[in-house]
């Protein structure tokens, strides 16, 4: 008896040492904190589905431990040859099926909220329509915007920088994430590499798709995974609710870079994103100017080379 | 010819110069007999569970601490690109194949197999798919990661040949088990011993005719997507290019669908042992022989169309998800069914606690946290959070190794004295299965609190600030203590193969399946004749037709020169006689003196 409580308290010490051993902050066994509308939907889809399969391998448990306890061999002990009647398992396949069901009809509920766009909130950037996330659409289908695929009007690029939902795509490569925001010039986007810059309680809705291998969006704190696939576009959206740094990481195995092939969502004030945007388009506006002096002298020198050579 | 030579009669045949025996060798490795090919598979795959132990072994040395630089990444990306198949392709499957073959046709009181130089080649196409695949590491080892996903395993971004060597070995080994497959299926379908009908087939067998289907359906999918893959590579195909209007989610598919498969063949193998030993320690019947098989088809025929449970994240239409996971929410139920029989079972018998019928609890109380863990993430959001996180692959590894590993060493502990005539040492064994059980967990619990945080699996290090630390030092410290109890027990088994104790008599362990029938291990042929087959215990029949006979028999009087049968033989008569060894456990209905 002693061995067995010896053995009990051994198991108990191992399992507190395993949850003990964690971080006080990660203790709450749970998704990190959410904050973005969709995040809290997977969050509370965790704790439905975790707590159905807690139920489940505590009760499953009791059962064998009891069953193994109470009838395990004994002196005297003889089996008693009983095996179930036709249908005497119906209960049990009944019990089971409604549980699959539940599950499965939260889980279609729990889907489509997650992928519902929210409408911006009063902090937020412009404010208009709610949209639904999570149609694909191949390259080819997305080049009119994603629209093609969720039948909305095309927004006009000017005015997208001043309206939500934000549209953005993310382009993911070997091992750096690039985001191409709405607006700038024609034909030349603005973009940053690493660290996405949002304004705070405005959807921003990402086109995500990937010009090499396969990587994963993830913020953990602002929704779940979304395969950046080449070829494909996938959507995925959130709504921050506070301003902050966020940080994502790619999970597919992607070659020796998978570890770095992080993700930063910066979530600023209205009035700091549009400055932010604004800079960067100078900026960049900047650098082209300077790339192109610097092209047309490399040219000249270039033709002054030849001349000289040709001489 | 006269009509004298139409009557059969017994014909005695000499042969003139019988060939000398050659070395044992030549002899077990050309053998087409199914009990000599299913040790090899069992031997061969006992030592890549070792390989496979060692190398997650060296991943959790590298994960032990943030940032750490004892292994570098290309090696560490080589180790996580050939220790899940090593694990699956190369162990676990084949183990659960060698078991099956060596049994399948004791259980069904066949004489062989339908196909056995078949089942031989599949050996060696599973043994030449193991070389291919470890040879590269001569060379280039593969470190395109678990499943070769293109485009990363294209020619573009992984240029050196160890991509070929994964994708031909590890399509050479599915091969091999596609013609064990087809001489699985041909044996069940056709040599089952008169009586032995459906209703009364055991059901480890139950569980091998769905494996073998499985195999059947989706090996040949999985060979297809990596032939493909390899035209893709080194024939200018574009199936999975998608530059070119091929479609890597494709091979995404086919990987995933494969994958699944695997991990219910690993599952029904263990489910079929398990619903063999607890039946024979508790002495009881099976509670319900009808749900037990009716859920290995169940399981067969839902679970791989479930295969992209794990795939939520990738582009695919909404709808395709959601039929996915009401398939994988589906598989709740025989399952459930599954673990409720097996308590059932336990239920008012006496459950005699050995060995074999330890590892079997254990493998029901590991398979149940993954299985739960499975069904919380069959709903589509919580797969958005935890595909491709620690979390998902503990939860994996919770079956896989509750499943495979400890539900495969219940069966090798359970037909251990059928394989050889020994018992498996129990002390350690025990003590093999307290480190698994303590290391599972502890590796387990803090990689799934981890995956929360957003750890992936198979990146080569995280990062300081990333608050992991804690986690993955413990969980390298349970994977430690886990594979320490694997390697001890395969030790365990190495050690007893030669110099284990001797079994008590043929059935050590009073089984009611017709295996038990035969000698240990059994003779060439199997049996000299197979009894009378009326129900799914025949020999409990037979024992209690010789405990029956003997009681009814009353000793006449008066003649005392003639001595009193113990039992009265006939209902082994018609059977047995010659294959015994004489002087064996007198509890051993074929040991009943014969008169």
């Amino acid at each position: 008896m002693s061995r067995r409580k010896i053995l009990f308290v051994s198991a108990v010490a191992l399992l507190a040492l395993a949850v003990g051993a964690s971080p006080a902050h990660a203790i709450e066994l749970a998704p990190p904190e959410p904050h973005s509308p969709n995040a809290e939907g997977i969050r509370s889809a965790y704790w439905v589905a975790m707590v159905t399969a807690v139920i489940l391998v505590f009760a499953i448990h009791a059962a064998l431990i009891a069953a193994v306890v109470r009838y395990r061999e004994r002196r005297g002990r003889e089996p008693r040859r009983v095996a179930a009647g036709r249908g005497a398992l119906r209960p049990v396949v009944g019990a089971l099926s409604a549980l699959a069901l539940v599950l499965f009809v939260y889980g279609v509920f729990q889907t489509a909220e997650v992928r519902e766009v929210e409408a911006a909130g009063p902090d937020g950037l412009g404010s208009t329509q709610s949209a639904q996330v999570g149609v694909r659409g191949s390259i080819a289908a997305a080049a009119g915007g994603l629209d093609s695929a969720t039948g909305e009007t095309p927004l006009d690029d000017s005015e997208a920088t001043q309206t939500s939902p934000l549209l953005i795509d993310a382009i993911a490569q070997q091992w750096v994430w690039r985001f191409e925001y709405p607006g700038g010039r024609p034909g030349q986007r603005t973009f940053t590499y690493g660290e996405l810059v949002v304004p705070v309680d405005t959807p921003v809705i990402l086109d995500v798709t990937s010009t090499d291998v396969l990587h994963t969006w993830w913020v953990p704190a602002l929704g779940g995974q979304v395969q950046a696939a080449p070829g494909d576009v996938s959507q995925t959206w959130f709504k921050a609710d506070e301003v902050g740094r966020y940080e994502g990481r790619s999970t597919i195995f992607s070659g020796t870079g998978t570890p770095v092939m992080r993700s930063w969502v910066k979530v600023v004030s209205v009035p700091e994103y549009q400055d932010y945007i604004e800079q960067l388009n100078l900026d960049l506006e900047e650098a082209q100017g300077a790339v192109a002096e610097n092209q047309e002298e490399q040219q000249t020198s270039g033709a002054a080379a030849a001349a000289e050579g040709g001489s | 010819m006269s009509r004298e030579n139409l009557i059969a009669r017994p014909e005695v045949v000499s042969r003139q110069g019988v060939p000398a025996p050659r070395p044992a060798w030549i002899e077990r490795t050309t053998s087409g007999d199914h009990k000599q090919v299913s040790l090899l598979y069992i031997g061969t795959a006992l030592s890549f569970l070792a390989l496979a132990a060692v190398e997650f072994m060296l991943i959790r040395l590298q994960l032990i601490v943030p940032e750490n630089t004892m292994i570098n990444p290309e090696i560490f990306d080589q180790l996580v690109s050939v220790a899940p198949v090593s694990l699956v392709v190369l162990g676990l499957i084949p183990l659960a194949l060698g078991l099956i073959g060596f049994i399948v046709p004791l259980q069904i009181g066949s004489r062989g197999v339908a196909l056995p130089r078949l089942n031989q080649f599949s050996y060696w196409l599973y043994l030449a798919g193991a070389v291919t695949l470890y040879a590269s590491f001569l060379y280039q080892a593969p470190d395109t990661g678990t499943t070769a996903l293109p485009p990363l395993s294209d020619t573009v971004f992984s240029p050196t040949n160890g991509a070929d060597a994964w994708i031909v070995g590890t399509a050479l080994a599915i091969s091999g088990f596609v013609c064990f497959a087809i001489n699985l299926v041909a044996t069940l379908t056709r040599m089952r011993a008169p009586g032995v009908a459906w209703r009364r087939l055991p059901l480890f067998s139950w569980a091998a005719t769905v494996i073998g289907y499985l195999l059947l359906v989706l090996g040949p999918v999985m060979i297809a997507a990596l032939v493909m893959l390899e035209i893709d590579r080194r024939f200018d195909g574009v199936f999975f290019d998608p530059g070119d209007g091929g479609a890597p989610l494709l091979y995404e598919h086919f990987s995933n669908l494969f994958f699944t498969g695997t991990y219910l063949i690993v599952l029904l193998a263990a489910a079929g042992a398990i619903s063999e030993i607890l039946p024979t320690f508790a002495r009881k019947p099976i509670f319900s022989h009808r749900a037990v098989a009716g859920s290995f088809v169940a399981i067969g025929l839902i679970g791989p169309l479930a295969w992209m449970q794990s795939m939520y994240e990738a582009p695919l239409a909404e709808g395709l998800t959601i039929i996915a996971m009401g398939f994988a929410l589906a598989l709740a139920v025989p399952i459930g069914v599954l673990v409720f029989t097996w308590i059932a079972t336990i239920w008012e018998g006496a459950l005699e606690l050995r060995a074999p019928s330890l590892y079997a609890l254990v493998a029901i109380s590991t398979m149940v946290f993954g299985l739960a863990g499975e069904l919380a993430y069959s709903v589509i959001p919580v797969g958005w959070a935890l595909d491709n996180t620690t979390a998902s692959q503990a939860d994996t590894l919770y079956v896989l190794v509750g499943a495979g590993v400890i539900g495969g060493f219940a069966a090798l502990h359970y037909w251990f004295p059928k394989l050889c005539g020994r018992l498996l040492g129990e002390g350690i064994g025990k003590a093999a299965l307290g480190l698994m059980l303590v290391g599972i967990h502890l590796y387990a619990i803090p990689m799934i609190f981890a995956g929360l945080d957003g750890q992936a699996v198979n990146v080569f290090e995280y990062f300081d600030d990333s608050g992991l630390d804690g986690y993955n030092l413990v969980a390298s410290f349970g994977a430690f203590i886990l594979a320490l109890g694997i390697l001890l027990e395969l030790g365990n088994t190495a050690y007893s193969w030669n110099n284990g104790l001797s079994a008590r008599g043929h059935d050590p362990w009073g089984g009611s399946t017709l295996e038990w029938y035969a000698l240990s291990p059994p003779p060439p042929h199997n049996f000299d004749a197979v009894p009378d087959v009326r129900s799914s215990e025949p020999l409990r029949d037979i024992r209690e037709a010789v405990v029956r006979n003997a009681e009814a028999f009353v000793a006449p009087t008066g003649l005392e020169r003639i001595e009193a049968p113990a039992a009265d033989p006939e209902p082994v008569a018609a059977s047995d006689a010659g294959d015994r060894a004489p002087g064996s456990d007198p509890d051993d209905p074929g040991n009943a003196p014969v008169a």
